[in-house]
């Protein structure tokens, strides 16, 4: 056993001495979430940027069609904030907040999804490409599924990324919960772009592809933060503490 | 914000600067108090010196986390805990994977071994508080956190942190009565001897807490 004398042993003075290069405190949960907001609205406009907004946006009206995405993207970017808070050790928001934003988070997907099927139940897959693409989506909707839900975790995963190397000093007691949470907010933000432009409404569609996307993502953060959360936790093993 | 929290946050702005002697300052100043919370999550006093260590080495790894903004105890006292719990879902996992070994230890469960002889009433009846009531009580009243700190730090309200501590508090004073009864009890049946076996620092620590849970 240490002798508790109020210095610090010479195993953790060498560790310490051997990196004490100048750091940048980091900023607190919210301004750091916001800080990452431009970040996920660009990756999450590109599908935007390239197929354009969906054919039937004036049917479903500004509300539903951008305030829908709108209300998501907040959503997610609340999910990064309570990640955030989740790794700071003095600063956990209740496990009741925690759950409560998960699940908002799951309703509002499903209930948009819902909502705008039920205003504009599209289910031909009219991309502003040319005919035969178009038709072969028609014939084939799986290849349309495919895509988008493909394509919504990779944007996903890229997100899921950038956010873990920001998290990577995290402090969180659950890394994997933190880990989930960003990638909860990585998912919701790119099904908020991805769904403005995607023309197929059906909930098969709506839900099967784009909210697998989002459970992937979600799957990948809470890996990613499991990971990183072990790393942290051997990182120590190596300097054999003394007794 | 007290006089000492504003110097712990100065030190860590000097130490996140690359100051070694702020290190040693917060760590002279912090160790001590945090040794003695791990003591209680662990409830063995070397793992407890490892956790420590370990905790402060994570507090250097991750130290550009910290934020002036907030304060400097519960931070580090939150950082413990998640060294603690992180520690402990590692050591069950593991246990898991080798349960046939029969010499593996459960954390959680080991007797501090060189605190047997002095265990005395009060921890024995803190120890039987259920876990969170007494982590809330020890934080509340052994290391004057405030609810809020300590609801940061458990991840739960600041009404449940004063829940738990006031229940523990409630459940420790029963506890403390019953265990006065039983020795008034025994020193009657034993004619004139006096309960001995309190020393006087002990019996100071006990009346200062029944002077709380009485309060």
């Amino acid at each position: 056993m240490i002798e508790h004398s109020p210095k610090p042993p010479e195993a953790l003075m060498r560790a310490i001495a051997r990196d004490l290069r100048p750091v940048k405190p980091s900023p607190q949960p919210l301004r750091l979430a916001l800080r990452m907001a431009p970040v996920a609205l660009l990756v999450s406009s590109v599908i935007l940027l390239a197929i354009g907004p969906r054919h039937d946006s004036a049917l479903l009206g500004p509300v539903l069609t951008w305030g829908a995405s709108a209300a998501q993207f907040a959503l997610a970017i609340a999910l990064v904030w309570i990640a955030a808070h989740e790794g700071m050790p003095a600063g956990r928001l209740p496990v009741r907040i925690v759950y409560f934003a998960a699940i908002a988070a799951s309703l509002v997907v499903v209930f948009v999804a819902l909502l705008t099927f039920s205003i504009s139940p599209a289910s031909e897959p009219l991309l502003r490409v040319p005919p035969w693409i178009n038709e072969k989506l028609r014939t084939s909707p799986w290849i349309m599924g495919f895509g988008c839900g493909v394509g919504s975790t990779i944007a996903g995963g890229l997100l899921v990324l950038l956010f873990s190397r920001i998290f990577r000093n995290s402090l969180a007691a659950r890394p994997t919960v933190a880990g989930a949470l960003y990638g909860a907010g990585a998912g919701l933000a790119i099904n908020a772009g991805w769904r403005v432009a995607c023309p197929v409404s059906t909930p098969w569609h709506s839900l099967g592809a784009h909210g697998a996307a989002i459970v992937a993502t979600v799957i990948l953060g809470a890996l990613i933060g499991r990971f990183l959360g072990n790393r942290r936790l051997h990182m120590g093993d190596a300097l054999s503490w003394p007794r | 914000m007290s006089e000492g929290d504003q110097e712990l946050r100065g030190l860590m702005v000097r130490y996140q600067g690359g100051s070694l002697e702020a290190f040693q300052e917060i760590y002279a100043r912090l160790a001590p108090s945090v040794r003695r919370y791990l003591s209680h999550l662990a409830n063995n006093s070397e793992i407890a010196d490892d956790l420590l260590q370990e905790t402060f080495f994570q507090m250097h790894r991750s130290r550009a986390a910290y934020n002036r903004a907030y304060a400097v105890r519960p931070w580090v006292f939150g950082l413990a805990r998640n060294v603690f719990l992180m520690n402990r879902r590692a050591a069950r996992q593991w246990a898991k994977l080798h349960e046939s070994r029969e010499e593996l230890p459960e954390l959680a469960v080991l007797p501090e071994a060189d605190r047997l002889g002095s265990r005395d009433e009060i921890r024995r009846c803190i120890a039987d508080l259920p876990p969170v009531q007494a982590e809330a009580l020890l934080l509340r009243h052994e290391w004057g956190f405030s609810f809020e700190e300590i609801a940061g730090m458990v991840g739960i309200t600041a009404a449940a942190a004063r829940a738990r501590a006031s229940r523990g508090m409630a459940d420790l004073r029963v506890a403390l009565n019953n265990l006065q009864s039983a020795q008034a009890a025994r020193s009657g049946s034993h004619g004139a001897n006096k309960p001995a076996d309190l020393s006087p620092a002990r019996e100071s620590v006990v009346r200062k807490l029944l002077k709380r849970a009485r309060a």
